[in-house]
């Protein structure tokens, strides 16, 4: 259905998004999944036909989205990063504005709203304004508008980025229902793993332009069919505890936060002993460590030695 | 689909009562304000211009005139004497011209003495010295009466700093030597005192027709100029609500929704002229409501309001365009902070600057707010459209410029990134 041919974007000497290949097929749920400045957003931004590529495509039903943006234009819902809406005005009447500009009029546009407000939860708040709404609530609504014309394709960039789980499990669910009960094909943007790994029928994850792996949730974590993830978590974690376990050679990568030291290793190896004595040397008490069965996060890790999350 | 374009934006500004009573309570408190509080720097019901006048006579008339009937030679009757000292051209110019009763609401007169004369042309506060020569009035009563051409003229000493006030003393002087010249026929008809009487009051009536302007009070004065300075934050207002449309994203999804690019700048145009036109009717209507600022031409005060309406428009589009493809709001930024009150000022709106040089006078009428503001005052003085008409070209051509700029800077694509 849609396909993207060495697509890349260069800003003056960076390149956010590089020779990215994809191919989308009608029915999928896609996800696309890196750290913030991957260039995932860049990357949308030439799939909905907003930005032009420095140099590759975009094909839809082998065709270039460049040539004739307008029909694209007509089958596409995005639904951008920032909350795109008029905050001094109500959800209806942004429904009302974006409704007509879709050039959807009279009782069409009146049922449209209707089933659109009830789809997203906001019948009760549709007369109020925008501004007077939670992140979720915003959030949600973001989506209903892109909605209005019944888009066989759907590109969400972010669509939960900072809002309460309750608004995130209710967009989530109705991503699914809207693939599932309208057929609806979708092209799906995230940071975090567990969206993706619960939305996606495949998987495409970028870091710094460049497209790192891809596949489906299994096939991609089978790239770490090598490996296992240790993690160790820890109040007390020192400078001395975290050189002792980097500078040990069967480590193969180390990633630190606050309270959490994530390390791979070779699947046949343990690490138990040693993990209790570098403790003991540093003087610190460890609260837990455990053998964790590789995620997408770990994936993640293994091809950049950083952690997806910042 | 413009339609909703223009109820959307509409929608927006009602939104913001605070943003809309900046926009339509803060020129009003100015106009108070200003009105008030210089009402007596403008003196209330008189005009804004001031001339002040010194006339300068080397020679006083009731010599010239007994020197004159002396040369006549034969004896005169008393009456015709009393006739002619009625007509003496430098006194009815003192008394009936400038001196009348509308005249002299703007001009102070003041009889001088040739040791006068280097100190009054060194005070920066006369706008214009009147010199008559020796002789000029006997020259006169010759020209008059026996038809000899040989004539003195009187000398006028401008100050040109005064470029207002100037014109009005020189525009008054010329009618009234064109007068004067015009009465050669009066020798065919002999002497008739009385012909000369009616034609002198000629005079005078020509000169009170500009005496009969409407003054310009000081609450008209800044009704104009705070309607025409505060017109322009519809422009950036509307500029700032466009850039948010593009920053916040909502600009592509209405190109995503297959509306042309000029639909949506054609909708900028036209809310910003229609706004601006909104927002000039309910200042002036409520200066005409609360003030009293009345309009004596209605046609001409709609005219240049749509003139001017249209010129606020461009800048409106100019300024979305250019946000636009700087994608930065900065250019907003200057225009309402700095430019306004730049081109306010130059335009007048505080004071008449224009008033204390030429050049100012100039810059500020090829303001939009400037042109606007001349052109409502001299619909306001009673003036007829047809005399504004370089003011209306000039607003109707701002606003057909900006629009050609703006559509030419629109950026063509790449609208998210
Ligand atoms: N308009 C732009 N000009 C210059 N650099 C940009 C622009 N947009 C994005 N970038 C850069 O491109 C990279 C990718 O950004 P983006 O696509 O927003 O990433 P993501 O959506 O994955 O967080 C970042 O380094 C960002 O700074
Ligand atoms: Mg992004």
């Amino acid at each position: 259905m849609l396909e993207l041919v060495d697509l890349s974007k260069k800003f003056k000497q960076l390149y956010a998004v590089k020779n990215v290949n994809m191919f989308v097929e009608r029915g999928e749920i896609i996800g696309l999944l890196g750290p913030n400045g991957a260039g995932k957003s860049t990357a949308i931004s030439m799939i909905s036909s907003l930005a032009e590529p420095t140099s590759g495509d975009v094909r839809f039903h082998n065709e270039s989205i460049l040539k004739k943006p307008g029909d694209f234009r007509n089958i596409v819902g995005v639904i951008p990063q920032e909350i795109a809406l008029y905050t001094d005005l109500t959800a209806d009447e942004n429904l009302q504005f974006f409704g007509r500009m879709y050039r959807l009029k009279g009782s069409t546009l009146k049922n449209k709203i209707n089933e659109i407000l009830d789809l997203v939860g906001l019948t009760d708040r549709r007369k109020d304004v925008v501004k007077t709404f939670s992140g979720g609530m915003k959030r949600r609504l973001n989506i209903g508008v892109a909605l209005l014309h019944d888009p066989e394709l759907l590109i969400m960039d972010e669509p939960t980025v900072g809002i309460d789980p309750q608004s995130r499990n209710y967009i989530l669910e109705t991503v699914k229902r809207l693939n599932k009960e309208r057929d609806m094909t979708v092209i799906y943007t995230s940071h975090y793993m567990e969206e993706v790994e619960f939305l996606c029928d495949r998987i495409y994850i970028m870091d710094h332009g460049n497209l790192i792996a891809s596949g489906t949730n299994e096939e991609i974590k089978r790239i770490l069919s090598s490996e296992k993830t240790i993690s160790i978590k820890s109040d007390q974690l020192n400078e001395q505890f975290i050189s002792l376990i980097q500078e040990h050679p069967l480590v193969n990568r180390v990633v630190t936060t606050d309270k959490e030291i994530t390390l791979m290793v070779a699947k046949e190896v343990s690490m138990f002993v040693e993990l209790t004595k570098f403790a003991e040397q540093a003087g610190i008490e460890l609260t837990s460590v455990h053998n964790r069965t590789p995620t997408l996060e770990d994936v993640f890790l293994h091809l950049t030695g950083r952690a997806l999350r910042d | 689909m413009i339609g909703q374009i223009i109820k959307k934006q509409a929608l927006e500004f009602l939104r913001n009562p605070v943003q809309l009573l900046l926009l339509v309570g803060l020129p009003i408190i100015l106009i108070l304000i200003l009105g008030v509080a210089l009402s007596g720097f403008m003196n209330g019901e008189s005009p804004v211009i001031k001339v002040k006048l010194a006339i300068l006579e080397q020679e006083s008339e009731e010599v010239q005139l007994e020197r004159f009937a002396d040369d006549l030679g034969e004896e005169l009757p008393t009456e015709a004497i009393e006739e002619m000292e009625n007509i003496l051209p430098i006194e009815r110019l003192k008394q009936d011209v400038l001196g009348s009763e509308e005249a002299s609401k703007y001009i102070t007169l003041e009889e001088i003495s040739s040791e006068d004369k280097e100190r009054v042309l060194n005070d920066n506060t006369y706008t214009a010295l009147i010199e008559v020569p020796e002789n000029f009035s006997y020259e006169i009563l010759q020209y008059w009466f026996s038809a000899e051409e040989k004539r003195s003229s009187v000398h006028l000493y401008t100050n040109t700093e005064h470029q207002l006030g100037v014109s009005i003393v020189d525009g008054i002087l010329t009618q009234y030597q064109d007068q004067l010249t015009l009465h050669s026929f009066i020798n065919e008809k002999q002497i008739d005192p009385v012909v000369f009487e009616e034609n002198l009051q000629n005079v005078t009536a020509d000169v009170s027709t500009m005496g009969q302007q409407r003054a310009v009070s000081s609450k008209d004065y800044y009704t104009v100029g705070m309607a025409v300075m505060n017109v322009l934050f519809i422009a950036s207002t509307i500029g700032s609500i466009a850039f948010l449309e593009k920053s916040t994203f909502v600009f592509d999804r209405i190109i995503l929704a297959n509306v042309s690019r000029w639909t949506y700048f054609i909708g900028i145009l036209l809310s910003g002229m229609i706004f601006a036109f909104l927002h000039l009717l309910l200042i002036f209507g409520f200066a005409w409501i609360v003030f009293g600022v009345t309009w004596p031409n209605l046609f001409g005060f709609t005219f240049v309001t749509m003139s001017f309406a249209i010129a606020v428009g461009g800048i409106a589009v100019l300024l979305t365009a250019l946000c636009y493809r700087l994608n930065s709001e900065v250019i907003t930024n200057f225009f309402s902070s700095i430019l306004v009150s730049l081109m306010a000022l130059l335009g007048g709106s505080f004071f008449p600057i224009g008033d204390s040089s030429a050049f100012i006078s100039k810059m500020g009428n090829v303001t939009p707010n400037g042109a606007g503001m001349s052109a409502y005052l001299s619909i306001l003085r009673g003036n007829e459209l047809s005399d504004v008409t370089n003011h209306v070209v000039f607003l109707l051509l701002f606003g057909v410029i900006s629009i050609i700029v703006a559509a030419w800077s629109f950026p063509k694509r790449g609208a998210a990134l």
